[in-house]
């Protein structure tokens, strides 16, 4: 085989195995409303975002700018008493908290700071400020927070902005290295969280 | 998760002999210990170099307790029971997580985990971990470990060539490296038994360590609606010995060395007080309602001291049935009553009592609250649900 042979196989090989997988990613375009987290849920954003094709869990979705470790901006659309914030990994040794429609607001930031500390292996988890906002046009909550995985030294911060209607849990997280990337996307962030509507 | 990367090489605790215990002898005295050993050979001169490596990460983790007294009193209990020369190289780094382990890396690294922390009651049960740790370094069991894992899968490989249709050598190879792995473990375990021997801590306490194991396991399991249950053998797979196995020939073995004298254990407790707080709240965000409340009730076998009360409060609030709210405000309120409670127990009956419908006692309780903590980050939250 001389090296013009070898160099298309290569190539060819790296078309089969290089292409991406069906992960399903989609462009959301800049300035149209769109449903987000198979639910009513419908936020109009102020960049491009990419929708990733993976979904953390049954009623949420990830969008992202640069790739969900850089910047990860999740929809929970209306998570109903008895489940899990995201898919468990193991139910039986490690089951996540769940949602309870009796929740008061300030249960939000505890329910996903456990959340985190049992899908992550982590007790790096951090609850920071805790404000109330005008959330989906009601009275919501505000709270920003950091951590780290297990053994890694990156933080990560992040904000999220949830409510309780009707008894389910709506919530929008925004989670980037503490380093550079928080700041950068921030108003992107904070301009689909403050469209979201119900 | 970094279990898996150390998993080649740090030897760990963590629960789970098939072989029957070989009968311990009265504990002899200690042989003598050669300080600074320099690895020899390719395989143990790598195995130290990726340690060595892997020591670099640990020390730069955010999960690093940087204690000095804390670590320092950790090197005191390993000091006491391997005696001052062989503990002098032991670099010891006590992590944030909330499980029941340590390893011990093939340099002499060692990590000991803030859940060990939690649940061993005395020095000697501490000390029997620390010392079984010491005993896979002492013993070399990493780079003895490695070379049996690596004739193992030489047999495998070359028994997939020349016998391709008798899967019984490799699944003999398999097992074999398993099996090495488990009576690596038991050969710690009595080594461990043997510092314990020598040193003042009694050695009756390192089987009592795997009895509460065993117990908050089931607790656990009831907690989460699942039978509990144990192994009397270790499974193919198992890497330990059963804790069944373990709590038996280690009672057995320090029957034998027989010193049962009681050790105080007013010092461990002094020790971790600072802690204990901390470390409560990192077990109650498990999400494990049975075990928790299994280790809060062995904490208070002498009495629900105020950190023990606030943290079932914080605990049954948690899991918020009705009951457990009504249970909660009522845990809350006797730590505020027997004096010394953080603001906080003012939150957590504030908001358990708001839970249960109980409007007028719960904003007052969380206006005392926010009057000692005004600069609480949850403050303008809280005033909301005051207003309301």
């Amino acid at each position: 085989m001389n090296l013009r042979k070898i160099a298309i196989a290569a190539i060819a090989t790296s078309l089969v195995l290089g292409s991406p997988a069906v992960a399903g990613n989609k462009l959301i375009a800049s300035g149209q409303r769109v449903k987000v987290a198979k639910s009513t849920m419908t936020v109009q954003p102020n960049v491009e975002w990419n929708k990733m094709g993976a979904r953390p869990g049954r009623n949420s979705e990830t969008w992202t700018l640069d790739g969900d470790g850089l910047n990860d901006l999740t929809f929970y659309g209306g998570i109903e008493s008895g489940r899990p914030l995201f898919r468990e990994v193991d139910k039986k040794n490690t089951p996540l908290p769940k949602v309870s429609s009796t929740m008061l607001l300030t249960d939000i930031p505890a329910l996903l700071e456990n959340s985190y500390r049992v899908a992550l292996q982590t007790s790096a988890v951090q609850i920071d400020a805790v404000q109330p906002v005008q959330f989906a046009g009601t009275n919501g909550v505000r709270f920003t927070y950091s951590f780290s995985h297990q053994n890694e030294t990156l933080r990560r911060r992040g904000e999220a902005r949830a409510a309780m209607i009707g008894g389910k849990l709506y919530m929008v997280t925004y989670e980037a290295p503490a380093l550079y990337y928080y700041d950068r996307s921030y108003e992107a962030f904070r301009a689909a969280a403050e469209s979201v509507k119900l | 998760m970094a279990s898996g990367k150390l998993a080649p090489f740090a030897l760990t605790l963590s629960a789970v002999l098939a072989t029957a215990p070989a009968a311990a002898q009265k504990a002899p005295p200690l042989p003598t210990y050669t300080p600074a050993y320099s690895p020899t050979g390719v395989d143990e001169r790598g195995l130290w170099m990726e340690s060595d490596e892997a020591e670099r990460r640990l020390r730069d983790s955010r999960s690093v307790i940087k204690d000095p007294a804390l670590t320092g009193f950790v090197r005191d209990v390993l000091c006491r029971t391997v005696g001052q020369d062989r503990c002098a190289s032991v670099r010891i780094y006590v992590q944030r997580i909330p499980a029941f382990n340590a390893t011990m890396y093939p340099n002499g690294a060692m990590t000991v985990w803030s859940g060990l922390l939690l649940r061993v009651r005395s020095e000697a049960e501490l000390g029997a971990v620390l010392g079984h740790e010491f005993g896979h370094f002492e013993l070399r069991h990493g780079v003895k470990g490695f070379k049996n894992a690596r004739t193992g899968t030489d047999i495998m490989a070359w028994a997939g060539i020349l016998a391709p249709y008798s899967p019984s050598y490799q699944f003999g190879a398999i097992g074999q490296i398993f099996a090495f792995n488990r009576a690596q473990e038991r050969e710690a375990d009595l080594q461990g038994l043997r510092y314990l021997g020598a040193s003042d801590y009694p050695s009756a306490e390192a089987a009592t360590v795997w009895t509460r194991l065993m117990a908050e396991a089931d607790a656990s399991a009831l907690g989460r609606k699942r039978k509990a249950s144990h192994n009397y053998a270790a499974g193919f797979f198992a890497s330990h010995p059963t804790e069944i196995a373990r709590a038996a020939y280690l009672r057995k073995a320090a029957q034998e060395i027989g010193d049962v004298e009681p050790y105080p254990n007013d010092r461990y407790r002094q020790a971790l007080a600072n802690w204990l707080p901390e470390f409560l709240s990192d077990q109650i965000k498990l999400n494990d309602f049975g075990g928790s409340e299994y280790l809060l009730n062995e904490l208070a076998v002498d009495g629900w001291t105020t950190p023990l009360l606030f943290a079932r409060g914080e605990l049954y609030r948690e899991r918020g049935h009705p009951r457990d709210l009504v249970s909660a405000a009522q845990f809350y309120q006797q730590a505020i009553d027997q004096g010394g409670a953080a603001p906080e127990a003012w939150r957590g009956l504030g908001l358990a009592l708001l839970r249960s419908q109980q409007p007028a006692p719960g904003r007052a309780a969380l206006r005392e609250y926010l009057r000692n903590r005004p600069e609480a980050p949850d403050a303008a939250i809280l005033s909301t649900l005051i207003a309301e």
